[in-house]
């Protein structure tokens, strides 16, 4: 190599190295700047993380010094479990998920309560099946999924109306929804915010009329989805926490504000590309309504009184072995 | 009843180099007729020619009352699950039924008929497969090195055997032995390399047979001949 | 045979318990994340009579699902053998259908045929077929000239006689395809129950998994592993026989 050749070589370093460490150092700065968390969520991106959506899209954490990695969840994850292996640091569980951890000694404390009424309802047509209260449920079959929420609540709903198993049919359902369309199944389980306007359309295309079940409106008050984080997060880094369920709330008042209806929209067809934006539209009042049951509500409330029913819902039915005093495990949002 | 090749020209698909350019050759007729060259020259290629199991070659074939070609090589085999006797019950015309047991006697098959064509020993394998394609109707028998592995003695009982037996059948007998190709063959087909020409030489053998004399002299002059031709 | 197959079985599955109770304690991760030794025997003796049915019901339908598969496989394997055309075309097709993943192709499955015992046993024998479907048309469309060329030269030769001399030549490799799949048709039986069944196996998985209970999938693992280790015992002894009836001495 010529000396002049050498010595071009040695400026292209010199410059490559300065530029790294200016990236770098730039770099960490921005890191400085955010503290980043990741936050698992239960389900996939749908119209029920329609505030997890807008709280990352719209800033509300960046605002609250957040980098906040917002990941999908799914049949197979578990936000509690990826808490506990420090994978994140929060997440969203259902109630029933919450409690069957700490019975285990699950070290998890609950921030806030997304859904102030269980979206888990029964579909059924009334032209043929009549329902007026459970005691209908007599002589009809009533799917259920073995080993799910709905086995749970449907259960608790039975017991509450001293209903026997003998007295109706219960059937194992899948995703596939074949059998209600084909009227093998009477009632059927299913999401009302998510589902029930996707299936909905189908019955309305083919000329029936449905109606739903709720579990709710019964006295079977089953706690849902939840924001949760672990009890060492919680007591560690108390100013991390205030500042992620702060930011959070904002998002959701601001996605439920109905004023955002059209933001909110384009804030989940951005993240869900599978669902029609029609549907859309049939899903966000749905489940603004289940989790703003007043437009003064104040979002994130932690319902007490339904944790402890959900307690003994599961302790009734074993599938605790004993209490877990689930109060001590509420820590309300900040106001 | 005469095999004839004319004007031969042929290479397998893929290769650069021609196995055979203009390739001539005639056979007589009846007769145990051999086809001798060196390895790799085109002997089998030659055989598959003639059987019909190659195509694609230029030139002609012309097999005058020589339909049924029947080509065997010394590496066949019989299917495993069955002993030798019952292969042979299975698989001969019933009009050749009568001499299946001179030949298990002539090639010395009898203490072998009950066992299986694995347990046999490789000449005896190599006379097991040839016995069951003399069991068949043929006019011209091409037999690929089918003696290879059998002793010398043994070998010149069963091709004299051959000789006597089917003497109105043609064979072409493919080996790389001079001495029995200069001894037992009537006609002996010098096959050489595609630089040569002509690519085939005809040799006229000693075609020894039973009871008949065997002329030293005439035989070294043939083996030189094939030799010189080779 | 058994009892090297179980005990290694034993090994494997008890080093894996042990990796899993190394994580546990290591990383103090509570009960609901990895079950302790304690709660895993306790699940084990409570559901272990409903886990043992659960799981002899799957291995009954494997093994149908397995029969069905290598019964299927042989006829198109035939078919596919005829001209190259066909088993190209049945190759390729068998190689597309065994791309799709079992989950995108199973929800046609049950509305065809609903969720009972035909879905199961159609899934099964869908993922240990192809496997078991490429390995046939590969056997039965490769000749074995030294012993074939004998009956085509001599005008003898059959579909049939072609067929038995190719499987007779490849007895061991055949023997070794069908016990090699009987794992994947214990595995589709699996994944078929945990779509969408409501009995075996699969499904009392998938029950534990929405309970979150690690304890009752680890005892569910067990018995899996004991009863496909058993089953691939049995084929092996069946092919052992087999090869014993046609095992010939070589000679000399």
């Amino acid at each position: 190599m010529r000396p002049q050749q050498r010595k071009k070589l040695g400026y292209i370093f010199l410059a490559v190295l300065f530029f790294t460490c200016i990236y770098s150092f730039s770099g960490e700065v921005l890191a400085q700047e955010k503290e980043e968390v990741a936050y698992r969520l239960k389900w996939l991106f749908n119209v029920s993380v329609v505030g997890d959506l807008w709280a990352d899209v719209n800033g509300n954490f960046a605002a609250n010094g957040l980098q906040v990695a917002v990941k999908p969840g799914g049949p197979e994850r578990d936000a509690i479990k990826e808490l506990e292996l420090g994978r994140a640091q929060f997440g969203v569980a259902s109630a029933d998920q919450v409690i069957r951890a700490v019975s285990k000694g699950s070290p998890i404390v609950v921030l806030a309560q997304l859904f102030q009424t269980n979206p888990l309802h029964w579909i059924y047509r009334p032209a043929k099946s009549h329902f007026k209260s459970p005691a209908d449920f007599k002589g009809q079959t009533v799917g259920i999924t073995y080993g799910g929420n709905d086995e749970t609540i449907m259960r608790a709903l039975l017991a509450k109306y001293h209903i026997k198993e003998n007295e109706l049919n219960l059937f194992s359902v899948r995703y596939d929804y074949t059998p209600f369309y084909q009227g093998k199944v009477d009632f059927w389980p299913l999401y009302i915010n998510a589902q029930a306007p996707i299936i909905g359309a189908k019955l309305k295309k083919a000329g029936e009329q449905y109606s739903f079940v709720s579990p709710d409106d019964f006295g079977i008050r089953f706690v849902a989805n939840s924001v949760v984080t672990s009890r060492q997060m919680f007591e560690s880094r108390p100013d991390t926490v205030k500042r992620f369920i702060t930011a959070l709330i904002q998002g959701w008042r601001e996605a439920l504000d109905p004023a955002n209806n059209e933001r909110a929209i384009k804030t989940i067809l951005q993240s869900d590309k599978e669902t029609p934006e029609a549907i859309v539209r049939q899903q966000l009042p749905v489940t603004r309504s289940l989790m703003m049951p007043a437009p003064d509500f104040p979002f994130g409330k932690i319902d007490a009184a339904a944790w402890k029913q959900t307690e003994e819902i599961m302790l009734s039915q074993n599938l605790i072995p004993k209490p877990v005093n689930v109060e001590k495990l509420l820590k309300p949002p900040v106001p | 009843m005469q095999l004839e090749c004319k004007n031969l020209k042929y290479q397998y698909p893929g290769a650069n180099l021609h196995v055979f350019k203009a390739l001539s050759l005639q056979l007589p007729g009846p007769g145990f007729h051999a086809l001798f060259g060196p390895s790799g020259v085109g002997k089998t290629t030659l055989a598959k020619m003639i059987c019909g199991k190659i195509n694609g070659y230029t030139g002609e074939i012309t097999s005058n009352d020589m339909n049924r070609i029947l080509y065997t090589y010394n590496l066949e085999r019989i299917p495993g699950w069955s002993s030798v006797r019952e292969h042979f019950e299975l698989n001969t015309p019933v009009a050749n039924r009568h001499i299946v047991s001179e030949l298990i006697h002539s090639f010395g098959l009898q203490t072998l008929m009950e066992s299986r064509f694995a347990q046999l020993s490789l000449g005896q394998q190599n006379r097991t497969n040839l016995t069951r394609y003399l069991l068949q109707d043929f006019d011209l028998l091409i037999m690929d090195e089918s003696l290879a592995n059998v002793d010398e003695v043994t070998k010149e009982k069963i091709i004299l055997k051959i000789k006597d037996m089917f003497s109105e059948r043609c064979f072409l007998y493919i080996s790389h032995n001079v001495v029995e190709v200069a001894k037992f063959c009537d006609q002996i087909v010098v096959l050489r390399s595609h630089h040569q020409v002509p690519q085939a030489v005809i040799l006229t053998g000693n075609n020894h047979k039973n009871g008949q004399p065997l002329d030293k002299h005439a035989l070294e002059h043939t083996m030189l001949e094939i030799v010189h031709a080779s | 045979m058994l009892h090297r197959r179980i005990y290694q079985f034993f090994i494997i599955y008890f080093l894996g318990l042990a990796a899993l109770m190394v994580i546990k304690y290591g990383l103090s991760l509570s009960d609901y994340v990895i079950p302790s030794p304690a709660e895993i025997w306790q699940t084990a003796r409570r559901f272990f009579p409903i886990y043992f049915v659960a799981v002899i019901n799957t291995l009954s339908v494997a093994i149908l699902g397995h029969i069905l598969s290598i019964c299927l496989a042989t006829i198109v394997g035939i078919i596919g053998r005829l001209t190259i055309w066909v088993g190209s075309f049945i190759r390729v097709a068998a190689y597309n259908i065994q791309a799709y993943p079992i989950v995108a192709v199973a929800p046609i499955i049950f509305i065809l045929l609903g969720d009972g015992l035909s879905s199961r046993l159609l899934i099964a024998a869908m993922i240990c077929y192809f496997p078991l479907l490429l390995s046939f048309i590969g056997i039965f469309s490769e000749p074995v000239y030294e012993i074939e060329h004998f009956f085509e030269s001599t005008l003898k030769m059959t579909w049939w006689l072609q067929v038995k001399i190719r499987a007779f030549e490849n007895i061991n490799k055949l023997i070794t395809v069908i016990v090699g799949s009987a794992t994947l048709a214990m595995v589709g039986t699996i994944v078929a129950e945990f779509i969408a069944a409501d009995a075996g196996i699969g499904y009392s998985i998938r029950i534990a998994l929405f309970q979150s209970d690690l304890a009752k999938i680890l005892v569910a693992l067990f018995l899996i592993g004991v009863c496909t280790s058993l089953y691939l015992v049995w084929l092996e002894w069946i092919g052992h026989l087999i090869q014993k009836r046609w095992e010939i001495p070589e000679g000399g």
